[in-house]
């Protein structure tokens, strides 16, 4: 079941440059661990440790907030997720 | 009731058909506080001033650095070492003279935020750094006055609006504290961030348009793209939810 990961540039560094990458899974998280699984750096990038994200990672599924409990929000096949990193300059 | 010379001042804003003298009536009746007089505290701060809100207080605690001129450009190279409000408040009057600008040099606590914003009609977010945003946010939650969210990063930045009680708010997301690192930027993103800022606080004071409420706008000037995303109303959120108080 292919879904689209869209990766934030500042996460690029960790996929080759690649500005979405195709996983598979049935949650969120099982998708996020394929992305792992492709490119281990971006682990250190949206994991504070096992089943927990960073607090300045933020995730939404087809252009919508999957907060709270991303991990958990069920996908299907050709479902957009988008990870972005929360801005805090002014 | 605008003056002869406020209707030519703000003609070409008035032509425009969902604004009008009225719209202008309602701008000059307005309050509006900017959180910040930097990097996007400058374009809020001057489109604001240009488009003739009635009163304008910059709370600012900092003073103009020479590190500060590739973005804050309500300030020059003589600003510098002068405090931020002081630099900005000159240059808004000599914009526009008409228009009441209030300088305060203090830094935004829990403990006076509620003073320096409880009059106004507008909280507009130029800071740099979220736990004042965040302070910010729940006094706007509680005095029930509206809220402009801004953020950038390098060539990227955020906008959302805030309706207290109606729409999600900043908090709604919460996860828990993040790092302060010192942020890259360049000029230009907060230019666009503050101005799309700016848009909703005329917009919302006019009457017009449809507001950034939950939605959250992306701007990534690298690809020059705008992307949407959809935010909910947190109902257990510790400052606009259930959980509001509780602390």
């Amino acid at each position: 079941m292919a879904v689209k990961v869209h990766i934030h540039t500042t996460h690029r560094q960790f996929t080759d440059g690649l500005e979405s990458v195709a996983v598979e899974g049935n949650t969120v998280g099982e998708c996020l661990s394929h992305l792992i699984k492709q490119f281990p750096g971006m682990e250190k990038a949206l994991f504070a440790k096992k089943d927990k994200l960073l607090n300045n990672v933020e995730v939404y599924l087809n252009h919508s907030s999957a907060y709270p409990d991303e991990l958990l929000k069920s996908v299907k096949e050709d479902d957009d997720i988008h990870l972005v990193v929360m801005l805090t300059g002014g | 009731m605008l003056t002869p010379s406020e209707r030519e001042r703000y003609d070409r804003q008035i032509l425009i058909r969902e604004f009008g003298q009225e719209g202008q009536g309602k701008l000059k009746r307005s309050r509006v506080v900017i959180a910040g007089a930097g990097g996007l505290g400058s374009p809020i701060a001057f489109y604001l001033t240009a488009a003739g809100i009635g009163m304008i207080r910059i709370v600012d605690h900092d003073r103009v650095a020479l590190s500060n001129l590739n973005r804050q450009v309500l300030h020059g190279e003589e600003d510098v070492g002068r405090k931020k409000v002081d630099s900005a408040r000159a240059k808004l009057r000599n914009l526009n003279s008409t228009v009441e600008i209030q300088a305060i040099a203090e830094t935004i606590t829990e403990g006076n935020v509620s003073e320096l914003v409880g009059d106004c009609d507008a909280i507009v977010d130029a800071m740099d750094n979220l736990p004042t945003r965040y302070v910010l946010n729940r006094c706007a939650i509680e005095k029930n006055i509206p809220f402009f969210h801004g953020a950038v990063n390098g060539f990227e930045g955020r906008v959302m609006t805030v309706l207290p009680g109606e729409t999600a708010c900043l908090r709604c997301m919460y996860r828990g504290l993040v790092p302060q690192e010192k942020f890259p930027v360049i000029g230009v993103a907060p230019a666009v961030i503050g101005s799309i800022q700016a848009t909703e606080v005329i917009k919302y004071l006019v009457g017009i348009g449809k507001l950034l409420t939950n939605r959250l706008l992306i701007y990534d000037g690298l690809k020059v793209t705008f992307s949407e995303f959809r935010l909910n109303k947190n109902p257990n959120c510790d400052h606009c939810g259930s959980s509001a108080g509780k602390e």
